[in-house]
Formats: C-alpha cells, sequence, structure tokens
C-alpha cells in the first residue's frame, strides 16, 4: 500500500462528525429518561457547538501557515525517513503527539498566552459532550502548533502527524460525560477516561492545573501532574471566575482583552512579560489568585478543619 | 466544496442538537435563592470571607453580601451561577435601570452583574440591617 506523505489518507475529525451528532443525541436522551447522569442547558449547549463550528471555520484561517512549514521542515530538514506503512512508525508518532499534547495542555494552563486560546473550552459550567466541542478560534494563531514540528524533523510525514492529530482530538471526545463513572481499573491505570479529565475540567481547588493527559494518563503519573477524581468531593466545572453570559465572541476573546488592558497598564517590562507568560492571574503585586495560591488557601483551609492530635484521641 | 457541504451540514446538526437540548428540559434544577441556600453558595464561591448582611434579589436570581469593604455578588447563569467580587462603595453607588441594579465587575469575562430589585427589597439597602430581602 501506498500512502501519500502529504496528503492524510483520512480526517478522524471529519469522519467521526456524524459520531458527535449522534452520541451527543444519545446522551440528551438518556439524561431524559433517566437512564444516564446528564445535565444540558440550552443556551450552555449552543454556545459550546457554535465554539466547536466556528474553531473549525477559525483554523481554516491558519491552516495554510501551519500545513506549509510542516511540509517544509519534513520536506528539507528532516533527519531520517520515517516510513509511512510501518506499523512501528505509527506506534512511535502515537507515544510521541501524545507526550507532545501532554506539554502542549500543560503550557495551556500554566502560561497565560495560551490560555488565552485555551481557556474558551473551560468556560462552561458543564460537562457533557457537547463540552468536548467547545473549542479555541484562537489556538492557530499562538504559536503552539510548533511544538508538533520535531515530529516532521525527525522525519515523520506531515500526513501522519495530521492523522495522528485528529485521532488524538477524537479519542478525546468521548471522555468529555458524567455518564460514565469509571472505566476497567487497568484502563482507568493507563488512559485519559472521563473520571480523569472531570478532574481536568473542575474548578475545585483541589483539582486545579491536573490531568493534561490526551490519550494516556501515564504523562501526568509520570510528570506529578495526576490527581485521581475524589467521590467525596465532586468536580464543580467552568473557570475559577466564570464568565458572565453565554456571548460566543466573549467566550472566545475574554482573556486575550484582559490580557490587553493588563498590557495598556504595564509600567515595566517585568510586567509585560508578567502579564503575557506568567501564570494565569499572576498579577506585580499578586493581589490576583493564581491555581497556586487558590490550592494554597484551600490546604490551610483543610489543615485548620482537620482535627488535632488530642481530638482525635479522644474521638477514638 | 466538499468542506462548504460539510459546513452546512454541521451548522443544521447544530441547531438540531440544541433544540433537542431544549426539548429534554434536563438543566440542573436551580431554585430561587433564600438565605440558607444563598449562604451556602457564598460559602462555597467565598470561603476566605465571612459575608454579613444579605441582600437577595427581587427574583431570587442573585445576591449581593458584605464583608467590610467588598461586596461579595452572586448571580445565576442558565442553570449555573456565577460570582464576582467589587468594593462595597462602589456596589452602593450601582445604578438601577429597568428594575435592575447594574453592578459594573470590571472584568472582561464578566462586565455587567444585573440583580432584579423590587420595593420591598430597593438598592441599596438603607442600612445594614435591612439589607436581607423580604
Amino acid at each position: 500500500m501506498t500512502l501519500d506523505p502529504l496528503v492524510p489518507p483520512f480526517d478522524p475529525v471529519t469522519w467521526a462528525i456524524p459520531v458527535f451528532v449522534i452520541t451527543i443525541l444519545a446522551e440528551i436522551v438518556l439524561g431524559r429518561l433517566r437512564k444516564a447522569k446528564a445535565n444540558y442547558e440550552a443556551r450552555d449547549t449552543a454556545t459550546s457547538l457554535l465554539m466547536g463550528l466556528g474553531s473549525t471555520i477559525a483554523g481554516g484561517f491558519t491552516a495554510a501557515i501551519v500545513v506549509g512549514t510542516t511540509v517544509w521542515i519534513w520536506q528539507n530538514h528532516r533527519l531520517f525517513d520515517i516510513p509511512m506503512a510501518a506499523w512501528w512508525a505509527w506506534v512511535a508518532i502515537f507515544f510521541l503527539e501524545d507526550l507532545t499534547y501532554y506539554w502542549f495542555h500543560r503550557l495551556s494552563h500554566e502560561r497565560r498566552f495560551w490560555w488565552a486560546s485555551h481557556v474558551n473550552h473551560h468556560s462552561s459550567q458543564h460537562y457533557n459532550l457537547a463540552t468536548a466541542l467547545r473549542q479555541t478560534w484562537t489556538g492557530g494563531v499562538n504559536g503552539s502548533w510548533l511544538l508538533w514540528l520535531p515530529m516532521a524533523f525527525l522525519g515523520f510525514p506531515p500526513a501522519m502527524i495530521a492523522v495522528q492529530k485528529g485521532i488524538s482530538l477524537v479519542y478525546q471526545y468521548w471522555i468529555h460525560t458524567e455518564a460514565i463513572h469509571r472505566m476497567p481499573r487497568w484502563f482507568e491505570a493507563v488512559f485519559n477516561t472521563p473520571s480523569h479529565h472531570r478532574v481536568h475540567h473542575a474548578r475545585n481547588p483541589r483539582y486545579l492545573d491536573a490531568n493534561y493527559a490526551g490519550i494516556l494518563i501515564i504523562w501526568d503519573r509520570m510528570f506529578g501532574t495526576y490527581i485521581p477524581e475524589d467521590d467525596k468531593e465532586p468536580p464543580r466545572y467552568g473557570l475559577v471566575h466564570n464568565l458572565g453570559d453565554f456571548n460566543i465572541l466573549r467566550v472566545a476573546f475574554h482573556e486575550w482583552i484582559g490580557i490587553g488592558k493588563d498590557l495598556a497598564g504595564s509600567r515595566s517590562i517585568r510586567e509585560v512579560f508578567g502579564y503575557l507568560f506568567g501564570r494565569p492571574g499572576w498579577s506585580p503585586d499578586g493581589s490576583r489568585e493564581t491555581s497556586a495560591s487558590l490550592k494554597a488557601k484551600w490546604q490551610a483551609r483543610e489543615a485548620a478543619k482537620a482535627p488535632t492530635a488530642p481530638e482525635q484521641i479522644a474521638a477514638e | 466544496m466538499e468542506d462548504l457541504y460539510i459546513l452546512i451540514g454541521s451548522a443544521v446538526a447544530v441547531a438540531m442538537m440544541v433544540a433537542v437540548a431544549a426539548w429534554a428540559r434536563i438543566a440542573r434544577p436551580a431554585p430561587a435563592l433564600d438565605e440558607s441556600s444563598a449562604r451556602a453558595m457564598l460559602a462555597e464561591e467565598f470561603p476566605d470571607d465571612a459575608p454579613g448582611q444579605l441582600w437577595i434579589a427581587a427574583d431570587g436570581c442573585g445576591v449581593i453580601a458584605r464583608d467590610g469593604a467588598r461586596a461579595l455578588v452572586l448571580f445565576r447563569l442558565g442553570d449555573s451561577w456565577v460570582s464576582r467580587a467589587l468594593s462595597w462603595d462602589d456596589a452602593v453607588k450601582a445604578p438601577v435601570r429597568g428594575g435592575k441594579v447594574r453592578l459594573r465587575l470590571r472584568d472582561p469575562a464578566a462586565p455587567v452583574a444585573a440583580l432584579a430589585v423590587s420595593g420591598v427589597n430597593p438598592w441599596p439597602p438603607e442600612s445594614d440591617n435591612e439589607a436581607i430581602a423580604a
């Protein structure tokens, strides 16, 4: 079989569109029949789905430069000739792409410039299959796609990279649900699951900045960002500071506007750098909340609530 | 041309899914706030604050609580809730238009909170002791 290294044999996301529609309808109907845990609010659903639709349009504007750069690197600077028909090449790209996704995703949460693009995906206070489609409109312009170029540099054909990115995106769709409580233990240990990803979408301080996995949860376990879902503390979804309406332009651009306002008021290069590339919530005087400060306060509250040693003894 | 067909088909599918979501009526219950439920939600949203008197919106879809110099605001969006804090002085000066007090939140993510006012619970409360809505 000959595969064109430049033209993907199929687009997993396009193929999956009918599955998206059928499964969202099924989740709604099962929720209605009380056969599955599912909450849908019509305006929230509309916002999520319109963000998804807009994302495909916005992606079209930057596709040429993303694809062009990837092809240029592969054609002119690749280190190896990796055959697209080799099984080991697909195994290798599966792990490499997933590792790349982990770091892309972590960057997208831990640095404000990239968070500004990604925040919209977390802006729903619902967690259902429609939330999965609440995708960014500005991902093509923030340069995060550069993280995938080393794969082309190594010699993976651009078509392979595109297919594997699509497979990862489609995999991550089904984990956006409350209908599935837990997968089998072996599966939870290796793969990203609805339970792991509910933690990722939670705004409870204990769950912030965790579970960045795409397909494999092993990366979070390896790099220390794994937090299991605790049934005693159900996730509360959305942002630390939730959006005030369902305006899709606000969903898409509010953090960019916030960055612009902060930059306009900056008084030094340090402040410019901090507002752009600091952690979300960074401020020169530390007056705003970051994930770290929210977690620290939560830990202090938990410590204050915990019984002291004599009380424990008395209780025993 | 194929991309255009996919886009049109997707737009039709979006409309259908939203219609089915509206038909299903499976939003979370979001009953009007009373003092007890408002305090519970404020405790969750502002765990390090100690809200004093509450002012609850006429329709039960929002609450303003005072904690010293801060006004803690909570308002309903769909079946969910949004919270922000602002200075109490700014909150007291917020204009009432069209039966709603409009609080400027100075946040691009949520520029304004509009909470229903009635004759029973005017804004601003005339004194701290009268802050709790009828």
